[in-house]
């Protein structure tokens, strides 16, 4: 009888479309930006990026048959954590650390408060700031592009918080992905290709990415190096991971909250925070702790923010 | 006395150094007070105003009672007797002119005696702004300030923590980490996130 | 006899105050980062805790009922007071290393919770079996705890670097990493608990 009736957590959306399919399409949706990052970055970023996607589905698999679950590695959302992760991961990292980062991503981002649907925060992110936390040398130390004669391998954003003066980086570089920095962060085309096919397919709403976006874009404007209102904007959206984090994983169905009203708050509150780090912080990049704690916030959104019961009073 | 300094203070005070996520203190209450949303901001408010007026005691009690007399080896007993007597007086003016005050609030001010944030903040205040039984200057004000940034702190651990427990009760969580280990390993995101504002320069 | 060595052993594992009480985790998880300090703040708060526990069990038919807490309060501080004092004059690195976290111990809902839920209607000797078992449990709680986050956090046991190419996660020798450990030990106890039940 207790099984009759299931309350299910969120997300409950119509869709039309099973979980596992949106899941998938996430995943094609990710791939141009691994192409290019292995483009980009040589082949040691797509060994990365494979023993993400492979350990982040052994540690689901094996963690649903130890609890007695139903195994459901082939649902997508553990091969988009494991994907995700080596994207926010720089190319040339020692090989066990994908392992230990989508092990943890799943087994404590995930696996530990139930599965798919309930974790509170995005797993791959909570993978990556362990990883950030446990070994930051590894996690900060980025190796160059290729085919690019850069003086510094340093990410465009950690050059200009050590006050370096970015003369050899042009806008069109940081599009294409010529420069230091994470696997799937770099290139800003084949991320904007991903995105599009997810918003005009529906999969993902604008709201979260644009309004994550334009208050970075103005909070950076408006405190920029040289006094009020002369801030680099443009670059401040082209680097870091602010394009992958905004359409990517600040959209996650499960962590972000429900209604349209929420999602502004979120997109605005995970802007505010990520130029407040990048400005003030220690951190040259802020995206993954600011979409973490808009993450923690999400319960609380949601509840202030819930349609009101056609009749009902507010809250 | 000036703004940047405030600006670190509230920084790490809230964030940083925030006083249930990275000193620990309070933690009982946050785990025991944090199951809903609203004992949960009722009792952070309670821990504010305390921690605030605290402060204020504290350095008054330590600037010129005890360090004039040199017994500040009686910090400790001092400090929390003090505390002790305030809350129950507030306790009962409560009671006296507000019941529905009173019924918001009202059970959770004897926990607060015991709540190691206030002590802990108030010690913090004695080890940060007083050098060899001086005080610094301005460490009135940045006691006072950092007495309402702890509360702040605390607040906003307490009302994130508690929104996500509420929303936990409808998921099926292994029932092996339900309620204590999850809102620990929850807590860890909550300040490895928090970690962002490491090196904060304003 | 059996029931004074029941008093003392249940401490250690059926009421251990960390792992199944829940009490007095602020300076558990704060100071644990290395075992020196664990075992400092073990003995620190096992001397707190019988002391207090056998002066509570013995005015506790003279303290009136309605400020018992305040009374216990004093009991507990003064003794707090005498740790601080002789850990200043004696040890001072461990003083520093402790910090803001040896006042504390006067906070420390493990002691305050053992006065209220038991010393004042125990007899002094079994108040005084009782303090003993729980300061030697939370002791061990801690040496637990922060020889996980030492290993884990720097690659050492008491200092000593064990193996060459571990590489140490410096996450567990921050605060994140003792919620995390604390945790995942309640989840595993909880699990071998649920086992057993079975």
């Amino acid at each position: 009888m207790e099984n009759r009736l299931i309350v299910s957590s969120s997300p409950h959306l119509h869709k039309g479309e099973s979980v596992s399919r949106i899941m998938w399409m996430v995943a094609i949706s990710l791939l141009p930006a691994g192409v290019a990052g292995v483009v980009i970055f040589g082949l040691n970023a797509l060994w990365v990026s494979i023993l993400a996607v492979i350990t982040a589905l052994a540690t689901e698999g094996i963690l649903q048959v130890l609890t007695k679950r139903k195994v459901s590695i082939l649902d997508g959302s553990a091969f988009v954590t494991g994907l995700l992760l080596a994207y926010n991961l720089p190319p040339n990292v020692p090989i066990w650390l994908p392992v230990i980062g989508s092990f943890f991503a799943i087994a404590v981002g995930k696996q530990v408060f139930g599965g798919l649907g309930q974790n509170i925060f995005n797993p791959a992110l909570v993978g990556r700031v362990f990883l950030m936390a446990s070994w930051p040398k590894y996690m900060t130390a980025f190796s160059r592009p290729l085919n690019y004669d850069a003086l510094t391998s340093a990410t465009p954003l950690a050059s200009l918080k050590e006050g370096k003066i970015l003369e050899n980086i042009s806008y069109l570089d940081l599009f294409l992905g010529k420069r230091g920095g994470c696997i799937g962060e770099v290139c800003i085309l084949a991320l904007l290709l991903g995105a599009a096919f997810l918003l005009i397919r529906g999969y993902i709403s604008w709201h979260i990415p644009a309004t994550y976006i334009a208050s970075t874009a103005i909070l950076t404007y408006i405190f920029g190096p040289r006094g009020l209102f002369s801030g680099d904007w443009l670059f401040h959206i082209l680097s870091g991971g602010l394009i992958l984090g905004a359409f990517f994983m600040a959209t996650d169905y499960v962590t972000s909250p429900l209604t349209r009203k929420g999602q502004i708050i979120f997109g605005i509150g995970c802007g505010l925070l990520t130029a407040i780090i990048r400005l003030w912080g220690g951190y040259p990049e802020g995206a993954s702790y600011a979409i973490l704690m808009m993450n923690a916030a999400t319960p609380i959104i949601d509840r202030y923010t819930k349609n009101r019961v056609y009749g009902t009073r507010p809250l | 006395m000036n703004p940047a300094q405030f600006m670190t203070i509230f920084i790490s005070a809230v964030f940083i150094n925030n006083v249930i996520l990275s000193r620990f203190l309070g933690l009982c209450s946050f785990v025991a007070i944090s199951k809903e949303t609203k004992p949960a901001l009722a009792m952070s408010l309670a821990v504010m105003f305390v921690t605030t007026m605290s402060s204020i005691i504290t350095w008054f009690i330590y600037r010129f009672l005890l360090i004039p007399f040199n017994l500040t080896y009686l910090r400790t007993i001092s400090f929390i007797l003090v505390i002790a007597t305030f809350v129950q007086f507030v306790e009962m003016v409560i009671k006296k002119t507000s019941p529905p005050l009173y019924r918001f609030f009202g059970i959770y001010l004897p926990l607060i005696t015991v709540n190691c944030a206030v002590l802990g903040v108030a010690v913090l205040n004695i080890d940060m702004f007083f050098v060899n039984a001086k005080a610094l200057p301005g460490s009135f004000y940045y006691s006072v300030f950092q007495g309402i940034c702890v509360g702040l702190g605390y607040t906003i651990a307490m009302l994130l923590m508690s929104g996500i427990r509420e929303r936990l009760d409808l998921c099926n969580v292994p029932k092996s980490v339900k309620d204590f280990p999850l809102a620990f390993i929850i807590a860890s995101i909550m300040s490895l996130s928090f970690l962002g504002f490491n090196g904060f320069k304003f | 006899m059996k029931k004074l060595l029941n008093e003392f052993l249940k401490g250690i594992i059926r009421e251990n105050p960390t792992f199944v009480l829940v009490l007095g985790l602020c300076p558990t998880l704060a100071v644990s980062v290395s075992i020196i300090n664990g075992i400092g703040m073990g003995i620190a708060a096992t001397f707190v805790l019988l002391g207090s526990n056998i002066i509570i069990s013995l005015i506790k038919r003279i303290v009136p009922d309605r400020i018992r807490i305040p009374c216990f309060i004093v009991v507990i501080a003064t003794f707090v007071t005498i740790v601080e004092m002789t850990m200043k004059a004696y040890s001072p690195a461990l003083n520093r290393a402790l910090g803001i976290y040896v006042p504390l111990i006067v906070v420390n809902c493990m002691v305050l919770g053992r006065a209220e839920a038991y010393a004042q209607r125990a007899t002094v000797v079994n108040a005084l079996f009782d303090g003993l078992g729980m300061g030697i449990g939370f002791t061990l709680a801690l040496i637990l705890i922060s020889a996980i986050r030492e290993f884990f956090g720097s690659g050492q046991i008491l200092g000593q670097t064990l193996f060459k190419g571990f590489e140490p996660a410096s996450i567990f020798a921050m605060p994140s990493g003792a919620l995390l450990v604390i945790g995942l030990l309640l989840g595993f106890f909880n699990l071998l608990k649920n086992r057993k039940a079975q």
